[in-house]
């Protein structure tokens, strides 16, 4: 399968082009190979009349492409100027000597962002200061193409206002910005031209002015695609299990919903869209105001106190938070529920390799023997793994964040049909996803975010309008209101 | 693509060994070997009370090796265990000299022995609960915080003796525990306290719930947490039970020689880290095996001690730890490499 295929189009130069379309639509697979990091096996790119042909980061910024990534490679010890200069300092013999290149770069920075003093130590900056910092570095260091991949993930609305006025201010520099968004409103204010990409293919590239409306560009990322559909189960609800009022933190504002038993829901929204944060206060690891409920009583501060009360989580990254990889899968499946495979302190290996044999068939872990290390196992059976955990602490209500990021499609279905039957039997599940196929394929209830905010529920069934979802979890409920 | 899932036939039944048992196994068959090695060389070596004493002889460090392997399994360090022995062994002392003695070094607190030697463990104790205080609780790094205490303990036990030792001045039944001999043979009762801690130990490790709680910790904190365990707790415990081993060697030591000196156990914290990384246990935690720190420490011996029948002079006895030390630790990665490849 390709990732990205036979793509051809062009980016004007001095221009802010925009890159959409949905998770594994191919635009980072795109980015890794202008970068440097992926080398495609057939086409070329040219960059201002001279092939481009990189082979690593480095090459590439050589080539004038630099990129602005999600996470920050700024040293918050260092002062601005330092970290401008970071990794270009001119030494003889080990010793710093001064050169012109301070003076450079702080002009470049007047051009871009008067406000920052170059003398100010980096962890007094916002994160958006920090970003324009990146910013500045790459076009002190001769850029002519920039990428910014969601740089506004993590910015709130004044900051984005500033970066958008530093980005307006390298276009007018001549540096040509690649701008890769979730939020179409950002692309409608800032970019001069937008190509939607959709399932590794090019679909279009249109200037701005030429698209019509958000349901226009929405359009042509969705196009027909075939979701699996969804079957309502024939199961009859049982009562509220969990009630949620007004929940905020410094992501969530707002937040209430309900959780009924047997039923599954999902929570639909982008990155940085607070279904993580929900999750966790359910679960009692993140701090909250408001109010849960779990079978009429508040739920516990600790994730301890929370899978005593019946609640289990399947958290986002299975290998630094799920899994204890130097151990193995009998080792790995009873942490959650220690008191059922001991007497008295003392283990019952009978009763912990009875249990995990169990769940090696029930979910299908490919593996030679439950006495191999986890860390050996594949994505898909790591996660299985993770979920066994789960299972086997009996919870009523059972959290899944990205249950199935990374995992194979056979791996998935696996996946959804344990979701389903363990909703058959009453258990609640909640899962947390970016991705529309899977909630639209299990959940029998949806829950739309957008910034931290429930903007919609809606029921699943035939008539579900895919295009207005992607309206709401981009923010077009707030855009029409302007 | 296609969708395959394969549904192993025999799952279950060819249970490998796992990486833990292979390298203790290694472990094991490299202090055989060793011991072999050097019996070649050195005359009189391969004898049967010769393999006793490699044991006996270590019976203190291979005692604090069983705190500091549970720690560094948990992914912490206890670098604070040699001055735990001087610290208690010290106390101990100090407590039961009567009160009449003729200068401030021959006076001490006149308790009973036996209220003595508990108050000193007491006082070892309270130097693992400030590990766990400060690791635990302010979440400073282990090895910055017992460097600490090791310096407090071993710095209380100086100005207790003055810089020197206490010896006067105390009631005979003083060194009854240290030089106790069992069953009408040589062995010394701390050995067979040695052997029972071990025994014990392992048990813990491979059948208990706290054994398992300890790699669980070690293996991935964050996930730990997530899975509901109460990590804070359990290395609180894992502290004080270091602790607590540390002050018994102390007191049986002091007891043994009827004296408290506040420069024994020296360099023992590092000889303890040295026998459990020798025996496999992952410095990252998660990882390892009491039975593997063991023979650890008989690699050690064995080398030490070959040294001395060479009539090497005692200056050579770094050196040549240091070159069992990189030589095991070389050979055990690169088997778990090969094996895991």
């Amino acid at each position: 399968m390709r990732a990205v295929d036979n793509v051809s189009f062009e980016i004007e130069s001095g221009a802010i082009h925009c890159l959409v379309g949905e998770n594994g639509a191919g635009k980072s697979t795109l980015v890794k190979m202008l970068t440097g990091v992926l080398q495609p096996t057939s086409g070329t790119m040219t960059v201002r009349g001279i092939s481009h042909t990189p082979k690593s980061t480095q090459q590439a910024r050589e080539g004038g492409i630099a990129t602005l990534f999600q996470e920050l490679h700024v040293v918050d010890e260092l002062t601005v100027l330092e970290n401008l200069t970071l990794g270009l300092e001119k030494s003889w013999f080990g010793f710093q000597v001064k050169s012109d290149l301070d003076e450079l770069v702080v002009k470049t920075l007047a051009v871009i962002e008067p406000s920052i003093d170059p003398s100010a130590r980096v962890s007094t900056l916002s994160v958006a200061q920090k970003q324009i910092l990146e910013i500045t570095r790459a076009a002190s260091s001769g850029a002519s193409v920039i990428i910014m991949d969601e740089p506004t993930a993590a910015l709130s609305e004044r900051e984005v206002a500033r970066l958008f006025t530093v980005i307006r201010r390298l276009k007018s520099a001549d540096v040509t910005v690649i701008y890769i968004s979730h939020k179409l409103d950002e692309i409608f204010e800032l970019g001069d031209a937008v190509t939607v990409f959709r399932d590794g293919k090019h679909i279009a590239t249109k200037p701005i002015s030429q698209i019509s409306d958000r349901a226009n560009l929405i359009e042509m990322m969705i196009g027909r695609t075939v979701f699996q559909q969804y079957v309502p189960r024939q199961i009859a609800l049982g009562e509220v299990i969990l009630t949620a009022s007004s929940l905020s933190n410094s992501i969530l504002n707002d937040v209430s919903f309900d959780i009924k038993a047997g039923e599954i829901v999902g929570f639909y929204g982008l990155v940085g869209a607070g279904k993580t944060e929900i999750a966790r206060s359910i679960f009692g690891a993140d701090k909250y105001t408001g109010s849960i409920q779990f079978k009429g009583k508040e739920v516990g501060t600790s994730p301890k106190k929370a899978i005593e009360s019946g609640i289990a989580l399947v958290p986002e990254e299975r290998r630094t938070q799920g899994l204890f990889t130097s151990l193995t899968i009998r080792e790995n499946i009873p942490v959650m529920n220690v008191g059922k495979v001991s007497q008295n302190g003392v283990l019952q290996e009978a009763v912990e390799i009875e249990a995990a044999q169990k769940y090696v068939k029930q979910l299908g872990i490919a593996t030679s023997s439950i006495e191999k290390h986890t860390e050996k196992l594949s994505g898909g059976n790591q996660q299985k793994v993770v979920l066994a955990k789960c299972l086997f602490a009996e919870s009523e209500l059972v959290l899944l964040d990205e249950p199935t990021r990374g995992v194979d499609v056979g791996a998935k279905t696996e996946i959804y049909d344990v979701m389903r039957s363990l909703a058959d039997k009453g258990t609640s599940v909640a899962v947390f996803s970016t991705e529309l196929e899977e909630v639209l394929g299990i959940c029998d209830r949806v829950f739309l975010l957008y910034g931290g905010s429930l903007e919609e529920e809606i029921q699943n069934g035939k008539d579900v309008d895919i295009a207005h979802i992607m309206n709401v979890v981009t923010g077009g409920v707030e855009h029409a209101a302007q | 693509m296609s969708i395959s899932v394969k549904k192993d036939k025999s799952t279950q039944e060819d249970i490998k060994m796992s990486n833990e048992n292979f390298i203790t196994l290694l472990v094991v068959c490299v202090a055989i070997g060793v011991f072999l090695f050097a019996s070649l060389l050195v005359p009189n070596f391969f004898q049967f009370q010769n393999m006793v004493n490699l044991v006996t002889n270590n019976w203190a460090v291979i005692s604090l090796g069983v705190g500091v392997t549970f720690l560094l399994v948990s992914g912490n360090f206890d670098l604070s265990v040699g001055g735990i022995v001087a610290l208690s062994g010290v106390l101990a002392v100090w407590f039961a000299q009567s009160i009449d003695g003729a200068n401030a070094l021959s006076s001490g607190g006149g308790l009973p022995t036996y209220l003595a030697m508990l108050f000193a463990l007491a006082g070892a104790m309270a130097i693992g609960g400030l590990n766990a205080l400060f690791v635990v609780r302010l979440k400073i790094p282990s090895i910055i915080v017992t460097l600490g205490t090791m310096m407090v303990a071993r710095g209380i036990a100086q100005v207790i003796t003055h810089g020197s030792q206490r010896n006067t001045n105390l009631p005979d039944d003083f060194g009854l525990l240290g030089n106790l001999t069992l069953f009408g043979t040589t062995i010394k009762l701390p050995v067979v306290l040695m052997l029972s801690l071990v025994l014990v130990a392992v048990f813990l490790e491979r059948k208990t719930v706290f054994g398992r709680l300890t790699y669980w910790i070690g293996s991935n904190p964050v996930a730990s947490k997530l899975s509901g365990i109460d990590s804070s707790r359990h290395q609180t415990y894992l502290y004080l039970f270091s602790a607590a081993i540390a002050g018994v060697v102390g007191i049986l030591l002091a007891s043994e020689f009827k004296s408290g000196f506040s420069n024994r156990g020296m360099l023992m914290e590092f000889d303890a880290l040295v026998i459990a990384l020798l025996g496999g246990i992952a410095i990252a935690g998660g990882f390892g095996s009491v039975i593997g720190m063991f023979f650890g420490a008989i690699i050690l011996a064995v080398v030490t001690s070959a040294a001395t029948g060479l009539v090497l002079s005692p200056d050579w006895q770094f050196i040549l730890k240091a070159i069992a030390v990189f030589l095991a630790i070389t050979t055990q990665t690169w088997a778990l490499a090969r094996r895991n490849r």
